[in-house]
């Protein structure tokens, strides 16, 4: 038996497809172990049936294949108020016609524990996610930010054994975002909940996560941390979802164990590979745009610029080398190195940085 | 590959829905409750119908030219008074709505006053105020007009019914977005072509659905034809005679299946056909204030001749108060409490009492079964959900006359089955008749309920739609079972609802007739069924003072309701999830 606090087996949820027949598979096939206390976040694009994973999780769907293991127990068949788990909204869905106290005491109150119990935890809570004297306030005389916090205090003054979230900063601006962001980091990490966050904001996922799990179409394209997920992705869908990627013609000349040389827009250079593909084989290269350095170097491949935006803290070009046209990212532009649209100018790749996808990836 | 079906299997489903007990119960509790109340009687109605003496007085019925007529007055006053109700409902939403005009909250006052009055009170004051020697045509005009027939019905009827029309179509008008008028009218439309070009057109599937549900309720309506009706007989008149004076159950079973045939046929046609169709862009909130007509002769046009109609209706209502209060309404009127000692010392007493309490009784069960119902119907996925709310829809589609009938055929003796080992039991004693139970109050009681539970359904369906299924998966994801998280959750946010719920029941319970008339005992005596006797014996002064009690009655109770259910607080009416 593996330690895991929550494993998904084989998922499947098939709804019948809007309008018309046939059905819709929102998730298939999704296989995945999380350890007790991890932060994991689910991430695709629109549709790809995060929610729906989600909902299965917490309960509120019924698989149609599949099982669900909470510490061991299968919980499949369980119903949502039994699992042990709390879900915060993406519109909050905080009881309007109770105050902020009121909200948060009403799972406690669920569970029969004694009134004074109760208020010592609720006061706790409120005053450790900066809710003292709102108290009783009615969920319409606060503004989004509070909304979130009285969403997330509900759940976790629960104690659950898994922490749902649904796109929870969905509503809110982009500043409050990014506070209500390190937040949830910083309660997540001192309370070791373990917890699953469902996203389609790259950045956000990337903040909070311990592992990133990226979706595509109902199914799991890859699962790592972070940095694994950027700079080593699988596929060149996961690639091209998180960040901005240049994917480039790769021909393998000489493969010697960790290493390989490859030729790339005619040059030569030692990338890290892990196929096993003779010489000859065709595969892809795939460069992140800010690995990129131009300079007014003649000895270097020469591109031509056929965009140039200066956004301050970075610089975006686009560059024709032949055919092909890559994006590049000068993240630290110093004064007066600018190269405008129409200039030629030479391009350095940086071997290192060099990431081998299959071709048809 | 797993084996994979497109949904949880049904079968899974129902398992999920046993796991909580007390949901298990509700939905149990529903199904059986629909299936003994109303599928049972209206069996009992149907097999009736089709033995073999009610197939030859099928036939006959058909064939025959004075059944034919019968038949034809009844769709007749139906289109009539559903055009003419739907017109008048419009109106009034109108000038609620789209004027800016004095006397609103008056005209609202009067829009909405008919759904507290006991049948006949309208019929009978039409006949003192129109009739063969009434106080206008007679008294000021000096004509002997002779009301009684479609055009008395039509004024009565309309002037009884307008009430959905009127809240359906000013809900409606007010939910138009404002902005869809503006784009318009940027767009260079004038206010009147406006309204022609892209208010009406929206509008029209609310007129139809107002129109279709007048049309259903006129035609099973008993008390205005049979007060207003003269020579022009219609089936519900005719299903009655066949009870109460023929004593055959039979002619009464088939004309009732004659007359259900337009009747679900219509509720139908509108219940899942137009209802579809509105496509009101209800967006929750508005993008403004909705632009009020400013042309004079429209505006004042308009409001002439809805002011006039308050004015009648305010004359009606004046004539049933005054006629409680003299001695012959219209003809000797001087001031006398002979009628209301009549009716509180007399026989009075005892159906006041009785119709009150029965009431009170049925009022909470309706409010709370329409809102466990709704709650099914709208938030749980079931195999025969639709079927549950078409079965508890059935107690209003179906016109009253034809389950009374029902109750009749069905529980007129127990109900009995006879088991392997235990013999003969008695499943359902026998409810209706003197020797029914509790005097055959439990089969009123039941009645009420059926008949006052589909308002209460559907405005907490409508009521529930509106809130984010969110509030309550919360509230579950938080460990609350079904249970709970209907009594916490649910049923405080959809408490205006509850609360029109009851107002409606109760108001709906005082006043109905045509489903009780044939279930009264002498045990168990009905206020409305002493209105039909005294208006039948021509005392109108004493059936007025029965209405004034009546309305009085119901119009305390309302107030009661409001000071126990009402909402406290306007946040409360808040309903959406985070109140942003
Ligand atoms: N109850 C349902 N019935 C039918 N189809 C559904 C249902 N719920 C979701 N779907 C479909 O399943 C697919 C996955 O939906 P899901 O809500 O899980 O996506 P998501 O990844 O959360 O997307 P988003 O980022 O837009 O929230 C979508 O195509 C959606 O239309
Ligand atoms: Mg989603």
């Amino acid at each position: 038996m593996s330690n895991a606090r929550l494993i998904l087996r084989n998922l499947v949820k098939v709804f019948p497809a809007r309008g018309g027949g046939g059905v819709l598979r929102a998730v298939d096939d999704v296989s995945l172990e999380i350890a007790s206390g991890e932060f994991v976040t689910l991430l695709g694009p629109s549709g790809c049936g995060k929610t729906t994973t989600l909902r299965l999780i917490a309960g509120f769907e019924l698989p149609s294949g599949g099982e669900i293991l909470l510490d061991g127990g299968n919980v499949t068949n369980l119903p949502p108020n039994k699992r042990d788990m709390a879900l915060v909204f993406q519109n909050y869905a905080l009881f309007p016609h109770m105050s902020v106290a009121d909200n948060v005491a009403y799972g406690l109150q669920t569970r029969g524990l004694p009134k004074a119990e109760i208020r010592r935890k609720v006061s706790d809570m409120l005053t450790s996610i900066g809710l003292h004297g709102l108290e009783e306030r009615r969920p319409n005389q606060l503004s989004g930010g509070q909304q979130q916090r009285v969403a997330l205090a509900r759940c976790l003054v629960m104690e659950p054994r898994i922490l749902l979230f649904d796109e929870p900063l969905s509503n809110l601006d982009a500043k409050l975002r990014v506070q209500m962001r390190a937040e949830i980091h910083g309660l997540q990490r001192r309370l070791g909940i373990t917890s699953v966050y469902v996203t389609h904001d790259q950045i956000e996922a990337m903040a909070l996560s311990d592992r990133i799990i990226v979706m595509n179409a109902g199914r799991i394209e890859q699962v790592g941390t972070p940095q694994e997920i950027y700079h080593l992705p699988r596929t060149r869908f996961v690639a091209d979802f998180i960040g901005r990627a240049n994917f480039l013609p790769a021909t393998l000349l000489e493969s010697s164990g960790e290493t390989a040389d490859v030729d790339i827009l005619g040059q030569r250079m030692n990338v890290a590979n892990s196929f096993q593909h003779g010489r000859g084989a065709a595969l892809t290269a795939m460069i992140r745009p800010e690995t990129i350095d131009l300079a007014d170097d003649p000895s270097l491949p020469q591109v031509t610029v056929t965009q140039a935006m200066y956004l301050g803290s970075e610089t975006e070009y686009v560059v024709n080398f032949g055919d092909h046209q890559l994006v590049v990212v000068d993240t630290s532009p110093r004064i007066g190195r600018f190269y405008a649209e129409g200039r030629q100018v030479g391009m350095a790749l940086d071997p290192s940085s060099v990431h081998l996808l299959g071709a048809e990836a | 590959m797993q084996n994979v079906r497109a949904r949880p299997s049904v079968g899974a489903q129902f398992r999920r829905i046993l796991q909580d007990p007390i949901l298990a119960v509700a939905l149990v509790g529903s199904v059986i409750f629909v299936g003994l109340t109303i599928i049972l009687p209206l069996l009992a109605m149907i097999g009736e119908s089709v033995s073999t003496e009610g197939a030859v007085k099928f036939r006959d019925y058909l064939g025959s030219p004075v059944y034919q007529t019968i038949i034809s007055n009844t769709l007749v006053m139906g289109v009539v008074v559903g055009a003419v109700g739907t017109l008048v409902g419009f109106l009034f939403a109108f000038v609620q709505v789209k004027l800016d005009v004095p006397f609103k909250r008056f005209m609202h006052v009067m829009a909405l006053l008919p759904v507290i009055s006991p049948p006949f009170a309208v019929a009978t004051a039409t006949i003192v105020l129109f009739g063969r020697s009434g106080m206008i045509s007679r008294g000021i005009f000096g004509v002997r007009y002779d009301i009684y027939g479609l055009d008395g019905l039509t004024l009565a009827l309309a002037l009884s019914l307008f009430t959905v029309a009127y809240l359906n179509l000013k809900g409606m008008m007010e939910a138009l977005d404002p902005a869809l008028d503006e784009a318009s009218a940027n767009l260079g439309a004038g206010k009147l072509r406006t309204f022609f070009r892209v208010t009406l057109p929206m509008l029209i599937p609310g007129i139809a659905s107002s129109f279709l549900l007048i049309f259903v309720e006129s035609i099973a309506d008993l008390g205005n034809p049979l007060v207003l009706g003269g020579n022009y007989e219609v089936l519900a008149t005719r299903i009655y005679v066949s009870v109460i004076g023929l004593y055959d159950t039979t002619a009464a079973a088939v004309l009732s299946v004659i007359l259900l045939v337009p009747s679900l046929t219509v509720f139908m046609v509108q219940r899942y056909w137009v209802s579809r169709a509105s496509v009101v862009s209800v967006t929750g909130k508005p993008a403004g204030r909705p632009d009020t007509i400013k042309f004079a002769p429209v505006r004042w046009g308009l409001f002439g001749v809805v002011m006039f109609l308050c004015l009648l209706i305010l004359l009606i209502y004046g004539t049933i108060f005054h006629g409680a209060f003299v001695n012959v309404p219209g003809v000797r009127n001087d001031f006398t409490l002979s009628h209301f000692d009549f009716v509180l010392n007399g026989i009075g007493a005892e159906a006041i009492q009785d119709t009150t309490l029965l009431s009170i009784v049925a009022t909470p069960l309706a409010g709370l079964i329409g809102m466990v119902v709704a709650f099914l119907v709208v938030r749980k996925e079931f195999l025969g959900r639709q079927a549950l709310d078409f079965g508890v829809m059935l107690g209003i589609a179906v016109p009253g006359t034809i389950i009374g009938i029902g109750y009749v055929l069905s529980f007129n003796g127990p109900i009995t089955a006879t088991l392997p080992i235990l013999g003969e039991i008695t499943l359902i004693p026998k409810l209706t008749g003197g020797q029914g139970l509790l005097g055959g109050a439990l089969a009123i009681i039941i009645v009420y309920v059926i008949r006052s539970t589909p308002a209460a359904l559907r405005t907490g369906a409508a009521a529930l739609s509106q809130i984010d299924p969110a509030i309550e998966e919360a509230s579950i994801s938080l460990g609350a079972d079904n249970a709970r998280t209907f009594r916490r959750i649910t049923l405080p946010l959809i408490r205006p609802a509850f609360l029109a719920g009851l107002i409606f029941a109760f108001a709906r319970s005082m006043t109905t007739i045509s489903a009780v008339v044939f279930l009264t005992t002498p045990q168990t005596k009905i206020m409305t069924q002493g209105i039909l006797n005294e208006v039948e014996n021509g005392r109108y002064g004493n059936a007025f003072a029965y209405c004034v009690i009546l309305i009085g009655i119901v119009m305390v109770a309302i107030g009661i309701m409001y000071a126990l259910v009402g909402s406290r607080t306007g946040a409360e009416r808040r309903i959406e999830g985070g109140g942003q």
